[in-house]
């Protein structure tokens, strides 16, 4: 039985191994896939489809192909912290002075029974 | 005298009125007696009671109610707590409280560690079983909300939450870096395979696995599938339920990344290399970002359709983000709809610990591979990233230390990295790149969820 046992768990492990050298190299192709789409599939999707969005009147040496270098993640990042806290602060700005406005209701059927009770008689 | 003849109308009026009562007392009696035999029996045994109530004299009365009251005391006494306590319930419940103390005094992901603390305490409160108490009591209210854990449900909620949440334009616009989450999985495989060589079955090991995925959602997810106390071993043995160690492992060490990681920074990156500085990332189109949940579905899934509930919610949500147009559906779906799963998910899986089946030698090895396994991802991270360093030259060098955010503990360990090589340099800031190979781990550790799945189940 315990022969037997042992077996069994060799057998496990060497199954494990299979397991583990193919779901690694699973992993790393699925990313590796994904990353090379993004490296070098995808730009060309995206001038393939300048081309064919472009106007007549423009030409296929018009349309740039790299973006502006200039322009980076973290640029864009301030850009976006500073209209976040622009956005953030006006809430601060506001005024704080509550006024209470005497509302003056009209007549209205819905209240007519209310606003009857309230009326002197004449 | 005018006295007498009202004094006989009187008597008269008495006679007549003792007549009516003594009628009424009579047809009374009567239908008592006869009631039996007229079927307006209500009671199954009256006979029986109206006996034992007769035959029980005045004074042994009182002390009847007394032993009575005594005899309910006890009983009432024996269904408390304190009668069904035992040491493990309540180290667990001091396990609870210690959670709860660390995500409050150390703002150790508080939002997980509170739930699952005070979970923790509601599944180890003892109690007398068979009333539809427990959480594994079928029929249970704590049973219908572990429903979701038992079944897979709540992780791919959360992951829709997850992808309405992340922002994967660093990723987008320095795709290489995917391979750090992919390096990190490392992690996942090799615990599989020490639970193996520690003596689990092979459903079980990947499970256990998982955890070095560093990812709670999937660890549940992959765990209820493959450790769940249901499936059929080929052996003909039942499979263990290890869904609530393996969460409360995957989540503590979750919580613990900025404890486990740092040490095994510094000691695998020299001084000269936390200090390399990167290359901002360019800024990334909306196109960019709302082609990659789309081609990212299609091209993962394809790979392992096993992971299709979590990769598909994860990728649907930042589709929902990105697109501009489903701006309130996004909102829900990484606020309220993320906020209330992670109430259900963190309470349910506290309370799954219930000392009689959490407290076993397997828990306490599936902790000690838990935290290998957190390790052993950190280090194929950053030694990947050295690796890939060897490679590539200039400016386009990248910062080792980020290697080890491949584990997918969203945002924590790219946080973690930050801070650490802010300790180098203290205007390098590394959160922008390290949240790449963090959100690329995220999709790792689904893909290899997946792949464990479609080789045990």
């Amino acid at each position: 039985m315990m022969l037997l046992n042992m077996s069994l768990q060799a057998d496990q492990i060497s199954e494990g191994y299979v397991i583990l050298l193919t779901g690694l190299l699973i992993v790393f192709s699925a990313l590796l896939i994904l990353s090379l789409f993004f490296q070098f599939g995808l730009p060309l999707m995206l001038y393939v489809y300048r081309i064919i969005t472009k106007g007549r009147d423009k030409k296929i040496k018009d349309i740039p192909m790299s973006a502006d270098e200039n322009f980076t993640g973290e640029v864009a990042a301030a850009i976006s912290t500073a209209i976040h806290l622009y956005l953030n602060e006006q809430h601060d700005d506001e005024n704080a002075v509550l006024t209470i406005k005497q509302a003056r209701k009209l007549y209205s059927p819905w209240s007519s029974k209310i606003y009857g009770t309230h009326q002197k008689l004449k | 005298m005018d006295l007498k003849p009202i004094d006989t109308s009187l008597i008269l009026a008495k006679k007549h009125k003792m007549k009516k009562i003594l009628l009424i007392f009579g047809v009374l009696s009567l239908l008592i007696f006869i009631r039996p035999a007229l079927g307006f029996s209500s009671d199954a045994n009256p006979k029986d009671g109206i006996t034992s109530v007769e035959a029980q004299p005045n004074v042994d009365q009182g002390e009847g109610v007394f032993t009575n009251a005594v005899h309910g005391i006890e009983q009432f006494y024996n269904y408390t707590g304190f009668a069904n306590a035992t040491w493990g319930h309540i180290i667990m419940i001091l396990i609870g409280i210690v959670f709860i103390y660390l995500g409050i005094k150390f703002d150790y992901e508080p939002l997980l560690l509170i739930p699952i603390g005070i979970g923790v305490i509601i599944g180890n409160i003892p109690f007398v079983a068979g009333n539809q108490t427990g959480i594994y009591e079928t029929g249970s209210v704590l049973n219908y909300l572990y429903f979701g854990v038992v079944k897979g449900v709540y992780p791919p909620l959360i992951f829709l939450g997850i992808g309405a949440m992340t922002d994967f334009s660093s990723l987008i616009a320095n795709p290489k870096l995917m391979l750090l989450g992919a390096a990190a999985q490392i992690g996942v495989f090799g615990t599989f395979l020490g639970a193996l060589y520690l003596g689990f079955s092979l459903p079980e090991a990947g499970a256990i696995g998982i955890i070095g995925g560093a990812d709670g959602p999937t660890a549940i997810f992959l765990s209820s599938k493959l450790a769940n106390g249901i499936n059929i071993l080929p052996d003909g043995t039942t499979v263990k339920n290890l869904i609530g160690p393996i969460a409360i492992a995957a989540y503590s060490y979750m919580a613990l990344v900025p404890v486990i990681q740092p040490p095994i920074m510094r000691l695998l990156v020299n001084k000269e290399d936390r200090k390399i500085r990167m290359k901002p990332p360019r800024a990334v189109t909306q196109k960019e970002k709302m082609i990659f949940p789309v081609v990212a579905l299609l091209l993962t899934t394809f790979i392992s359709p096993s992971a299709l509930p979590l990769l598909g919610m994860l990728f649907f949500g930042n589709l929902l983000k990105e697109s501009g147009r489903t701006e309130r559906l996004a909102d829900t779906a990484r606020t309220k709809l993320i906020d209330i799963v992670t109430i259900l998910l963190g309470v349910t899986v506290g309370a799954s610990t219930q000392a009689d089946i959490f407290i076993t030698k397997d828990s306490m090895m599936i902790f000690a591979l838990g935290a290998i396994s957190f390790v052993i991802a950190t280090m194929g991270g950053l030694l990947f990233a050295k690796f890939m360093n060897l490679f590539l030259k200039g400016d386009n060098k990248i910062n080792p230390l980020i290697g080890a955010s491949g584990v997918s503990a969203v945002p924590d360990s790219a946080r973690v990295v930050h801070a650490e090589a802010l300790k180098s340099d203290p205007h390098n800031y590394l959160l922008m790149h390290a949240m790449a190979p963090n959100v690329s781990g995220v999709i790792g550790s689904a893909i290899a969820a997946g792949i464990l799945l479609s080789f045990l189940a």
